[in-house]
């Protein structure tokens, strides 16, 4: 329990030693969508059930600073620890890799969660600003479950990712090439009902849907997913990124690049 | 004592790499030996030999393609837990940990044991490392040296009764590396055990008890640092006569004075001085590893 409480502060503490890169720059980019999305193009924008879009994108965009924080934290622990030789010291004293991936882990979450809620915070004074009244959280305990649950996916992701990658490059390479475009299509900017039948059809099978919707029943009290479907894909998530970074830990290497 | 009690045991131990364009790199060749509690054993070798290949399976950081290492009788496979908690280990290479300070990564480094408060033991360790004026130091500002000190006092915070060296006094200079032998001399007389591994002959000599030494992956000697002295080095005895001539005889390292003269046919009573050379490790060595 020692060991693994000392590796959650140092995950902690590591993120904070480099404050800038890793809850500012991500604060000041949800700032930016929140003007230009929310406040300037949006301002005219009001969805089919009369929502207006800033209380829709609000959410999208606490999801998606979830989950590319959780991501890029753990990730890039294990990357950086690779490359300085830290990484073998993990291997060398008494610490269990479930230990090893569930202090990552919530030292993603922890990160993931101050990013969404700077994010939200802001957002609920643009939204007091545009709109007369702030935003208010619909479901509390549901927002706390999608950020344990989202956060902790999107850490073990990032875990399994960083022990498999030879370079930066192909660690990059998946933030670019599957993260990005799975985040964006997942409903962050816009409600499927509004795109082709075809999209709305694939979308179904990106799992960050579910979770970016169930974010926004959390909310605002709906969206493009029932609450019990969103529940049950972040659920298996957890569960198979843990399998998975459990995989990367036991067949992957600890040496440094 | 217990044959399984030994601190460390390896037997018939083998690392096969398998390169990604199909080579195989033999890099540990059936390697068996075991450390005597409260010695320090040298594991010599040129670069290559496999050295470091059987310390990270040790320390589990590699998988040994066969065989097996035992800390106090326990697999370190099955139970790692226990075996690590028994070792503190100094890679050869050198940690860079960017973000941290040497207080920090020491304190870190007691958790990850399961040690909350040790001030003590981290005073202590960095007053005997020389590293007390620089706790509050990143590791980036640190030379090279004080890194190395650095990795040796985080591998002492759990107190560990079995200690692995590896290459610790490579690039270092010469007055660390004497501190170093030092240091290694009082953990010794406090009774942990200390595996090390070096290139350096001198230091071997200084420091171990007993060798083994290394060649290509095999073990190619085995035994006291005497005896690798006596069977493969020689003596070099230098004679100055009465008379004004001189002469030097080269002989096996185990040979005495009084058996070097008789069969040379030397009285002493003609020997004006006398200058003997002993055998070094260094020439046994490369008669070892050399052929
Ligand atoms: N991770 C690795 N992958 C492939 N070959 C390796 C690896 N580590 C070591 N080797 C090879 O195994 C041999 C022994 O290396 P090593 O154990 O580092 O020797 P030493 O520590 O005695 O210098 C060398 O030929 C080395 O190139
Ligand atoms: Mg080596």
């Amino acid at each position: 329990m020692i060991a693994f409480l000392t590796l959650l502060e140092r995950e902690i503490k590591r993120f904070l030693k480099v404050i800038i890169q890793t809850l500012i720059s991500p604060i000041i980019s949800s700032f930016l969508y929140l003007l230009v999305f929310g406040v300037s193009l949006g301002a005219s924008v009001t969805l089919k059930n009369g929502m207006p879009y800033l209380s829709f994108l609000i959410p999208g965009l606490m999801a998606m600073g979830l989950i590319n924080n959780a991501f890029q934290n753990s990730s890039s622990s294990v990357v950086t620890s690779k490359f300085s030789g830290d990484l073998e010291d993990m291997r060398v004293v008494p610490i269990t890799n479930s230990q090893i991936i569930f202090a990552m882990g919530l030292g993603g979450v922890i990160r993931g969660f101050l990013v969404a809620a700077v994010t939200g915070l802001v957002g609920t004074v643009f939204h007091y600003y545009k709109l007369g009244e702030p935003l208010y959280v619909q479901h509390p305990f549901w927002i706390l479950f999608f950020i344990l649950v989202g956060g902790l996916t999107f850490s073990f992701i990032g875990i399994f990712i960083a022990f498999i990658a030879r370079t930066f490059d192909q660690l990059s390479a998946f933030s670019t090439f599957i993260l990005l475009p799975l985040t964006y299509l997942g409903g962050v900017f816009v409600s499927i009902e509004t795109l082709h039948p075809t999209w709305q059809a694939i979308s179904k099978f990106n799992p960050l849907f579910y979770l970016i919707n169930g974010f926004r029943y959390a909310i605002i009290g709906s969206s493009d997913v029932q609450l019990g479907t969103s529940i049950f894909v972040c659920l298996m998530g957890v569960v198979v990124t843990y399998i998975m970074a459990r995989i990367a830990l036991v067949k992957g290497s600890f040496s440094r690049w | 004592m217990l044959h399984n009690h030994f601190p460390l045991e390896v037997s018939h131990l083998v690392k096969t790499y398998a390169l990604k364009n199909g080579v195989r790199v033999e890099a540990v060749r059936d390697v068996s030996f075991y450390m005597k509690p409260g010695e320090v054993f040298g594991l010599l070798g040129p670069n290559g030999a496999g050295k470091t290949s059987i310390i990270s399976i040790i320390t589990t950081l590699e998988k040994a393609t066969s065989g097996s290492a035992r800390v106090f009788g326990e697999d370190v496979d099955s139970n790692p837990y226990f075996t690590k908690k028994q070792m503190g280990v100094v890679h050869q290479e050198i940690v860079n940990t960017g973000f941290f300070t040497v207080n920090e990564i020491l304190k870190f480094q007691s958790g990850y044991y399961g040690i909350r408060n040790n001030n003590e033991r981290i005073d202590y360790l960095l007053e005997k490392l020389g590293l007390k004026d620089h706790r509050e130091k990143n590791v980036k500002q640190l030379s090279g040296g004080m890194r190395r000190r650095l990795m040796i006092a985080k591998a002492l915070v759990h107190s560990p009764k079995v200690l692995l060296l590896d290459e610790p006094t490579a690039g270092v200079d010469v007055h660390l590396r004497e501190s170093l032998w030092q240091f290694v001399t009082e953990l010794k007389s406090e009774g942990i055990s200390i595996l090390l591994t070096t290139h350096y002959l001198e230091e071997a000599e200084k420091l171990c008890e007993r060798v083994g030494i290394m060649n290509k992956g095999k073990i190619v000697f085995m035994g006291s640092t005497q005896e690798a002295i006596a069977q493969y080095s020689t003596k070099k005895v230098y004679i100055e006569f009465n008379s004004g001539e001189a002469a030097v005889y080269t002989e096996t390292a185990s040979a005495g004075l009084v058996e070097i003269l008789a069969h040379h046919k030397i009285q002493f009573t003609d020997i004006k001085n006398i200058k003997i050379e002993e055998g070094r490790l260094e020439e046994a060595f490369s008669k070892m590893v050399n052929t």
